[in-house]
């Protein structure tokens, strides 16, 4: 076999970018076929290959990694700025909803009562539940690093419980507010204050879902060895991911739910 | 003329002499071997840990790199034979079947209403 003269990773052919991209076509056209005629099958096949395409390709991604040592420092700095440019682009996505907030609750119009809550919206009292889910990510940031810490000294057991104890936490938030959400005393429908409250605490909890599954996923890999001392960007990236989370929801919890009640 | 391998255009581009002879990336000095990769340091006593410390199971990669590492020409999502097959011809049979699919509702959804 010839050997490579560079340090960067020259990627086996792969068929999961274009199975990816037909699963988003299936989405897509899935959602499009169910809003007009109430029939789930494409979006529901969308979706089978959309998970079966994550799978494959991020298994694939450990396996050049970790078990053929493609990660090399250069490859790894491109996988940091990877992950970095990613959770750019989500901060700029919430962006967008923190700006449609502002721009309808600064200056509430008539139609609202002129007031921000509107007239007739009871809000959710900022320190119950929602303080709760504060102080819960807040100990799931201290967690994550704790158990980041744990890895880097090679402590395993330490590592390994830290992690479940953050991916606990994670559980504990989403089950939360799922009470809140059924508890809450307005909906999706009420206004733009129903609108902008569940679009924006909705994108926020499908993150915290993602980001949960991404620590489970760096556990799983923690048991089995894959991460050393030195070399564990997996989690690291999952890590970023989580602060990431955890600093949208303080930017929630400070302008919905504290200012704007 | 010599040559140096440019990381942004990722392609041999001219140099300077001292470039070609000192690739970036290419230290002297260093080990052929990397240094012993720590997956973890026992937390009981030497003298009561045994031969090995395990936690939770033992430590399989190093085989699993040694199996990976194979050189059979074998791209990495078919490596490990029949599991892998079977994964990747369900995906491309799902993907290939939905593509038609989608194109037979698209064109279905797209026809006018007859009332």
């Amino acid at each position: 076999m010839a050997h490579q003269v560079h340090a960067y990773h020259m990627v086996d052919p792969s068929p999961w970018p274009l199975t990816g991209a037909v699963g988003a076509l299936l989405l897509t056209s899935g959602l499009a076929i169910w809003m007009h005629f109430h029939n789930m099958t494409l979006l529901t096949l969308g979706l089978i290959l959309l998970l079966l395409t994550m799978y494959q390709w991020w298994r694939d991604i450990v396996r050049e990694g970790t078990f053929q040592g493609h990660h090399t420092p250069p490859v790894q700095k491109g996988l940091r700025y990877g992950m970095i440019l990613f959770i750019t682009s989500e901060v700029f996505f919430f962006l967008g909803f923190f700006w449609a907030f502002y721009h309808s609750s600064l200056a509430p119009t008539p139609e609202l009562g002129g007031c921000w809550p509107p007239t007739g919206i009871t809000p959710l009292d900022p320190f119950e539940v929602p303080l709760l889910n504060t102080a819960v990510l807040l100990a799931s940031g201290v967690t994550v690093t704790w158990a980041h810490h744990s890895i880097m000294e090679g402590h395993r057991k330490e590592a390994i419980q830290s992690l479940t104890l953050t991916i606990l936490l994670g559980f504990y938030f989403t089950f939360l507010q799922a009470m809140e959400y059924y508890e809450a005393p307005f909906t999706i429908a009420d206004g733009v204050y129903g609108s902008t409250f569940f679009v924006a605490t909705g994108f926020h909890g499908l993150h915290v879902i993602i980001g949960s599954t991404f620590l489970a996923i760096c556990l799983l890999r923690q048991v089995l060895y894959h991460f050393t001392s030195e070399h564990h960007f997996g989690f690291e990236a999952a890590a970023w991911y989580w602060h990431f989370v955890d600093v949208v929801w303080l930017f929630l919890y400070i302008s919905i739910y504290w200012w704007g009640s | 003329m010599y040559y140096k391998f440019s990381g942004f255009t990722q392609k041999l581009t001219g140099s300077a002499p001292a470039t070609a002879y000192n690739p970036q990336g290419l230290r002297s000095g260093l080990p052929a071997e990397s240094p012993t990769m720590i997956f973890a340091t026992p937390t009981k006593v030497v003298s009561e840990a045994g031969a090995t410390a395990e936690y939770m199971g033992a430590n399989k990669v190093p085989d699993l790199q040694k199996f990976f590492q194979t050189s059979d020409g074998i791209p990495v999502h078919l490596k490990r034979g029949y599991p892998d097959r079977l994964l990747y011809r369900t995906t491309m049979a799902l993907t290939i079947g939905g593509v038609a699919y989608c194109l037979v509702a698209l064109y279905i959804a797209a026809q006018p209403n007859r009332k």
